[in-house]
């Protein structure tokens, strides 16, 4: 039997890269990563404090005022749940020798979890439970690049 | 609810990788649903698919599929879940009094296309999709730790899940081939390699290529075609929040929800007494504990006490489950057809002894957002 033919499609032809605006209340939330700051944002309602800010409270299904509700937050938080995985997420073909810790953190003084790597920690220390704080980038941007990950503290 | 049965079904092999390409296998899975029901092409009068642009690589993907999936020049309409959501939609069709024969069909070829990749497309693309830490794979490390921690569950306990469907795969000639182990141990199961910690290779439903249909009919034509329909006697589907930082990922709301409306709809007050088999659509082998803690057959954290086995008191996937296969758009289709064959008593080498009454599921989005379950009663 003859090989398969393969044929990859649009390669080289098209790309599709989408240039999404973050909208008002991540402008604000990105804007104060310039100046290494957390925000976040509060319902009005039934009180919980999002970080990344929300438009909307689903759970209440109001709006939250741009103008109002604002909340500044600590760069620490609490470890609530982890993993390490081996895989890039594009490639299950390939296991890296040093495996990527990646987080769900609580940051303090908010109600939701935020999901990021952990950098400069060994698999076996990770514990649930352990605090846990930002390290930014030496020269912030503006955009998520500039967490690098949370170190233990 | 009035009644609509299901009339015809068909499951074409499941591959790794088949080679035979995704519109023949779409026609092989219709015409085989028509052909298992006696019909014929002019019989049916509406189509419901499922697939998802991303995994099909072009957008509006129904639009080169009309032909293959009997809808050509017919009332054709597309779901971008799972094939369970898709019989949803077929049901209502159905039950709008206009329809007397509705194709569901559903499925992909992930052979072809970057699965994980395409997942990473759900996720948000303003906060979390630029750095990729949130993905299909850390989401189910998470949720299986979730558990573990909430309720004391050990990893042994969810690799035995593992075992037990991996083994009933081998029971069934229509489950993936490397997904069929009929040996396999827990410590094979926890030794495996991680996949995301907790979450080991084994423990993870293996993608495939496949495509699944079933036929749906309103009672009076369900009994004019087969002398063996399968009632749909109740459905439940409920969707919870996105960010998985706001959700309990220890249990399923959605599934406890879906099952609520279900059982209601379907007059069941104590599910684990009057079910007699469960086809649940697992991601990941602690999904099937979740699952089946949320649908009320155990107490929170006590599913894997559940005797889940093809000869147990509640047998849970007895055709392997997504751990026999996960062929993306399809699994959730493939679960509503095996809990059809237990019905049917065509179930040939893992056939639950005098079933009567199934329940089966479909999921879609990150830690299973979205779930829908299916009541089935056989008898006429």
């Amino acid at each position: 039997m003859s090989e398969n033919k393969v044929i990859v499609a649009n390669k080289g032809m098209v790309r599709a890269d989408f240039n999404f605006w973050v909208g008002r209340y991540m402008d604000k939330f990105y804007d104060n990563f310039e100046k290494k700051k957390l925000v976040g944002n509060k319902c009005q309602k039934c009180g919980n404090v999002f970080v990344p800010p929300r438009k909307v409270c689903g759970k209440c299904n109001v709006v939250i005022p741009l103008e109002e509700n604002w909340v500044d937050l600590p760069d620490t938080g609490i470890l609530k749940n982890y993993t390490i995985t081996p895989y890039r997420v594009n490639d299950r073909t390939s296991r890296k020798t040093k495996p990527q810790v990646v987080g769900m953190v609580q940051i303090d003084g908010s109600n939701t979890a935020i999901i990021y790597r952990l950098i400069n920690i060994k698999p076996e220390e990770v514990k649930t439970g352990m605090k846990v704080k930002i390290e930014w980038s030496e020269k912030p941007k503006g955009d998520p690049s500039d967490i690098k990950g949370f170190v233990k503290i | 609810m009035e009644k609509v049965g299901i009339v015809g079904y068909y499951q074409v092999q499941l591959q790794s990788e088949a080679n035979y390409g995704r519109y023949e296998m779409i026609f092989e899975a219709v015409r085989g649903a028509l052909d298992n029901a006696g019909l014929k092409k002019k019989d049916v009068t509406t189509v419901i698919s499922c697939t998802n642009d991303y995994y099909d690589g072009r957008t509006i993907s129904n639009a080169f599929s009309v032909e293959v999936g009997g809808a050509y020049l017919a009332d054709e309409s597309k779901v971008e879940m799972d094939g369970a959501h898709a019989a949803l939609y077929g049901l209502m069709r159905i039950l709008s009094g206009n329809h007397k024969l509705a194709v569901i069909w559903g499925g992909s070829t992930p052979s072809c296309y970057p699965y994980h990749s395409a997942r990473l497309f759900e996720t948000d693309p303003t906060w979390e999709r630029p750095n990729a830490f949130v993905n299909d794979i850390t989401a189910g490390g998470f949720q299986m730790r979730a558990y573990m921690e909430k309720y004391g569950v050990s990893a042994e306990d969810i690799a035995k899940v593992a075992v037990n469907n991996r083994k009933n795969a081998a029971k069934n000639p229509s489950s993936l081939k490397e997904a069929q182990y009929p040996n396999l141990t827990t410590r094979e199961v926890l030794e495996s390699g991680i996949y995301a910690d907790p979450v080991t290779e084994l423990m993870v439903s293996p993608l495939c290529d496949g495509v699944a249909a079933i036929l749906l009919a309103p009672e009076k034509q369900a009994l004019k075609i087969t002398d063996k329909p399968v009632w749909i006697t109740g459905v439940g589907y409920n969707q919870e929040t996105y960010y998985l930082g706001d959700r309990d990922l220890s249990t399923s709301k959605s599934m406890e929800s879906a099952g609520k409306m279900a059982f209601k709809a379907a007059g069941i007050k104590n599910p684990k007494d009057e079910i007699d088999v469960a086809e649940l659509s697992e991601v990941f082998a602690h999904e099937e504990l979740i699952f089946s803690e949320a649908l009320g057959l155990a107490e929170k954290g006590q599913g894997v006490k559940l005797n889940y086995e093809i000869n147990g008191d509640l047998p849970i996937n007895p055709s392997g489950g997504a751990l026999g296969g996960n062929p993306p758009c399809a699994t959730g289709l493939i679960r509503i057809i095996e809990a059809v064959k237990q019905l049917r008593g065509e179930a040939n080498g893992y056939q639950v002894k005098d079933a009567k009454k199934a329940i089966a599921s479909g999921q879609i989005g990150m830690c299973a957002q979205n779930n829908i379950l299916y009541v089935l009663e056989g008898g006429n």
